[in-house]
């Protein structure tokens, strides 16, 4: 029975549910109608709150019809709706009418990661003063290893959708943007809220080598435009370290 | 209610807290809306409302401040996707979850739905009707038996809210609950905004119904706002949660407490959601219906 009234939420065909039903059809449709309707808008505003900032590009019209499909498509697989919408980049990336907005499904992507890191358990990191005392105690600093917390994601993002999304979130004008740039994105988390911060490719490569372990010696990028110091200070800043330990043989 | 208890609660929250509980307060949903004031100003109120799927993250917002209130307040935890009424096996891995979080908030109730949200892998977002025939009755029981066994302790079952009838049903959904509970000795949570949504779509008196309800079972009563959708076709009252408690609403709850005693009450709130102190004054007022209908009396409940 739970069959065909799914068959029913999910698609026009009542053909199996209606006869279950007491009632004249008419009736039956209006009464229907309602979890038809508390299902898609429930499930549509849990979508608009999970991606405002792609809801925010394409307008709220464009984007409860293009989530209505997705939802019909695809519901969630999880009681916990915080976490729907894993599907939704590649969904909108195949959604024919938003190719014109050829970003969109990295700008979804992007803000399903960050929910999800909020979500994620805090970690304990290191204050400035610690970080700063084992610096100072440390013959070599460049054999140090950097352990960062693992609440820090690094992305290559084929389009300027980090300075885009910051634009939104500070709701500031994103016309100086050129979109077509691709950027390097650093997720990390403040307190209990996921942030992103744009970085340069020479900082993406120092915590990249970072996150594998390496030595702050071997870490450090071979280009003449990179600023240790300033690094260093960002990760401090961002509060990112989770343990400083000296290389062992 | 009267925009002068509104301001007397007011009045009241500014007063020194004074000892409130699940059992002596009425209680209200909590929102993240209202975290950073609660916080901020201890407001007196019973106990608040979590629903158990938005608590289940290992960080951020909502596990934070759902234990730092919970180190002031008493707390219920209501489940929305547990799909007892579903045809399939429960989800053991979020069942798994929920009861962890049950364990460690320690709330004065677990509740959950007459009704399904799951089938075959995934969910929908909405508690759908359950036909009430023998087999939906061993399954039912069989899930709430699951869930009691994992908790260690009888949960509450909450009335739906109806929009449609199934032609085949074996039982009235009175009965079906009352054999629920016998079967089981769950307890019950008397939604009364779902009384008065369900009777008025199904043409029957909400007086009737609870008349036949099981009352003996009840441990906790919801009340909520509704919304009438008056289509030509047929009108239909929407179990909305975005409005303040109707007053027809208020006089069912009062008919009730007089019949059942005492009962810890509910303001639940899912949309619209208004300054924390209007729900608090909401609280107040069922408050103020429980202390008229203890001393044998009555309050006017526009």
């Amino acid at each position: 029975m739970h069959r065909d009234f799914i068959q029913a939420l999910l698609s026009q065909d009542k053909s199996l549910l209606y006869p279950l039903l007491k009632g004249e059809a008419t009736e039956k449709a209006v009464r229907f109608q309602v979890y038809q309707n508390n299902m898609v808008v429930s499930l549509q505003d849990a979508l608009a709150d999970i991606f405002p900032i792609t809801q925010r590009l394409v307008g709220e019209t464009f984007f409860r019809a293009m989530a209505r499909e997705f939802l019909l498509q695809q519901p969630p697989t999880s009681p916990i709706i915080s976490e729907y919408g894993a599907h939704f980049s590649d969904f909108i990336r195949h959604f024919e009418p938003a190719q014109s907005v050829g970003f969109l499904p990295d700008v979804a992507s992007l803000e399903y990661q960050l929910l999800q890191l909020t979500h994620a358990a805090e970690v304990n990191t290191l204050d400035h003063q610690s970080i700063a005392t084992t610096f100072d105690k440390t013959p070599d600093p460049s054999q140090l290893l950097i352990e960062l917390t693992p609440n820090c994601q690094l992305l290559h993002a084929p389009f300027a959708i980090g300075s885009l999304m910051l634009a939104n979130q500070q709701n500031v004008s994103s016309d100086h943007i050129d979109i077509n740039e691709s950027e390097y994105i650093l997720l990390h988390k403040h307190f209990l809220y996921a942030k992103l911060s744009v970085i340069s490719f020479d900082q993406a490569c120092f915590i990249k080598a970072l996150q594998q372990g390496t030595t702050l010696a071997n870490a450090v990028p071979e280009s003449d435009d990179f600023d240790l110091g300033g690094s260093l200070a960002k990760l401090i800043e961002w509060k990112l370290i989770r343990n400083i330990a000296l290389m062992t043989d | 209610m009267t925009t002068s208890l509104l301001n007397e609660t007011q009045a009241k929250q500014e007063e020194q807290f004074s000892a409130s509980c699940f059992v002596s307060h009425s209680g209200v949903s909590l929102k993240p809306a209202y975290y950073q004031t609660i916080l901020e100003n201890r407001p007196t109120t019973g106990f608040f409302e979590i629903h158990a799927e938005n608590y289940l993250s290992q960080g951020g917002p909502a596990a934070y401040f759902l234990r730092q209130i919970r180190q002031h307040y008493d707390m219920t935890i209501h489940g929305v996707g547990l799909s007892i009424g579903g045809e399939n096996h429960l989800d053991i891995e979020h069942l798994n979850k929920v009861a962890q979080l049950v364990e460690e908030i320690q709330p004065a109730y677990f509740s959950e739905h007459l009704a399904w949200s799951t089938h075959d892998q995934h969910f929908y977002n909405d508690l759908l009707p359950i036909r009430y025939d023998k087999d939906s009755l061993d399954r039912v029981c069989q899930h709430i038996d699951q869930v009691q066994t994992q908790m260690k302790q009888p949960i509450l079952i909450e009335n739906p809210s109806a929009y449609l009838t199934f032609a085949d049903s074996d039982f009235s959904e009175t009965d079906f609950l009352r054999e629920m509970v016998k079967r089981t000795g769950c307890g019950l949570l008397l939604d009364i905004n779902n009384v008065e949504v369900s009777c008025f779509n199904q043409g029957k008196k909400a007086i009737d119904y609870l008349e036949n309800f099981p009352l003996e079972a009840v441990k906790q009563i919801h009340l909520a706002g509704h919304t009438l959708d008056d289509n030509p076709v047929v009108a239909l009252k929407i179990d909305s949660h975005d409005e303040a408690v109707s007053q027809d609403v208020w006089s069912l709850y009062q008919y009730t407490l007089q019949r059942l005693g005492d009962c810890p009450t509910l303001i639940e709130r899912d949309g619209n959601l208004p300054e924390l102190v209007e729900l608090l004054a909401e609280a107040e007022f069922a408050d103020r219906i429980r202390h008229a209908v203890k001393q044998g009396g009555l309050v006017n409940a526009s």
